[in-house]
């Protein structure tokens, strides 16, 4: 089963936090006044962040 | 009940991220328990899921900086160590050098430890007796004409050497006068012995001066008459229901061939004599184990791992290497890393003769330079799909 590693976890949902502080649309419905970063998290739990991950090979 | 190929079947199903070992033991304890418990098929099966949700619990995640929570892990014990600098304590009545001067010993990987001991074991015919144990402990342990002496004399008018030999410790360590002897006169050619009762007189067959004579002497009572080099005094000790031999001094390659030895649990405290005799993966163990105990006799306790992550990083390259300039980090494939460390200049100076070529793969280096560093979140790549299949319409 694929799993993110914590800090995999910790490096998208802050990448995306940062788009979505910046004006990106947000993915899904999140709760009224809910922060940039908070978005992020709900949007990496539903798994719809369009980032990945390149693991070394 | 559940049958035993069932349970190998389960555990094989579900355990089969487990490395081998484990899914053996976890194997046969599930049939001991289901023996004893007359387990269900379920319970089983939650028993082999939450060993290996325990098990992924205990792995370290990729990324993780090992190394300097290591370093941590054995610094933070190594300090409440320091106040018992230079502490011996006595195993009997041998001296071990233990605590911080000890641990500094193995992760130096000193060729010469400061108390070097063996711990010989018998075999089955010498183990249970302690008469058959001082036997074998009279073939290990190094005799010298010194150490059978009374008193030893050097007289100048009649140009001798007198020594006079305890009959006691002559009886004990098994030698006559006449091996003596023919051990001396074999060895010293230039000399002329002569054995009255316990005493034995030794000239020089040419009349020389007195240093010359000096100077036999001082080699005549150091010569070894019986035992291994090396070797000093023997102590015997019960362990439990058998005899052991601890030694004063190591020779571990020679001890092995001493017949009521029993080679295979034989140990020394001398890490290079393991990783010569035994090979690197004993040295391996030899480190961990004797890291471990030095802390155990402070009343520290480090998890093993961290100590494993030291003996693997000085036996990787299959000789033991110590940690610092000469050893590990000495041979670090970045040039800024090794100059972060000691002596900068001249690695950078042997680094620019030679070209060298830094890739930056490194925590040291990055830290330099002022980049993130490769470990934890720095280790993570990201990579975006673009576009953005069609977004939830909002508004």
């Amino acid at each position: 089963m694929f799993r993110y590693t914590r800090f995999e976890k910790a490096r998208i949902i802050g990448a995306r936090a940062l788009q979505i502080a910046m004006g990106a649309p947000v993915l899904i419905n999140v709760p009224e006044g809910a922060s940039p970063l908070d978005a992020a998290i709900v949007e990496f739990e539903k798994g719809i962040i369009p980032i990945t991950v390149i693991r070394p090979s | 009940m559940v049958s035993q190929s069932t349970i190998k079947k389960l555990v094989e199903k579900k355990a089969s991220n487990l490395p081998e070992r484990l899914r053996e033991e976890l194997f046969e304890k599930l049939i001991h328990y289901s023996g004893k418990y007359k387990l269900k098929k379920a319970e089983i099966e939650a028993i082999i899921d939450e060993v290996v949700q325990e098990y992924e619990q205990a792995l370290v995640e990729p990324g993780e900086a090992v190394g300097t929570v290591t370093a941590q892990s054995i610094g933070e014990p190594s300090t409440q160590m320091t106040l018992n600098t230079f502490h011996y304590a006595g195993v009997a009545e041998i001296n071990v050098t233990l605590g911080l001067p000890r641990i500094i010993e193995i992760v130096d990987a000193r060729k010469n430890p400061s108390t070097p001991i063996m711990t010989v074991y018998l075999d089955e015919e010498h183990r249970y007796s302690s008469e058959k144990a001082r036997e074998v402990a009279k073939r290990i342990e190094g005799t010298t004409l010194e150490s059978l002496a009374r008193s030893m004399t050097l007289d100048i008018l009649n140009m001798e050497f007198v020594v006079d030999i305890d009959p006691e410790r002559l009886e004990k360590s098994g030698l006559t006068m006449e091996k003596i002897q023919a051990k001396i006169e074999r060895s010293f050619k230039s000399a002329e012995i002569e054995t009255e009762g316990t005493t034995i007189i030794i000239r020089l067959k040419k009349a020389k001066n007195v240093s010359t004579l000096r100077r036999l002497a001082d080699k005549v009572k150091k010569h070894r008459l019986k035992g291994l080099s090396g070797v000093g005094k023997t102590v015997i000790r019960k362990e439990g229901d058998e005899y052991a031999i601890y030694t004063e001094g190591s020779n571990f390659k020679q001890v092995l061939k001493v017949p009521g030895v029993d080679p295979r649990r034989t140990k020394t405290n001398n890490i290079h004599e393991i990783a010569q005799v035994l090979g690197i993966e004993a040295a391996r163990n030899a480190i961990i184990e004797e890291i471990v105990n030095t802390m155990q006799e402070q009343g520290l306790e480090v998890d093993v791992r961290h100590i494993m992550l030291v003996a693997d990083m000085m036996t990787l390259d299959g000789i033991v290497r110590p940690i610092g300039r000469h050893g590990i980090v000495g041979t670090k494939a970045s040039v800024l890393a090794r100059a972060a460390f000691e002596i900068t200049v001249q690695h950078l100076l042997q680094a620019a003769e030679r070209g060298e070529l830094d890739p930056l793969n490194g925590v040291v280096e990055n830290v330099l330079i002022g980049q993130p560093v490769p470990v934890g979140t720095g280790i993570v790549r990201l990579a975006m799909k673009l576009p953005i299949k069609k977004a939830v319409k909002e508004e």
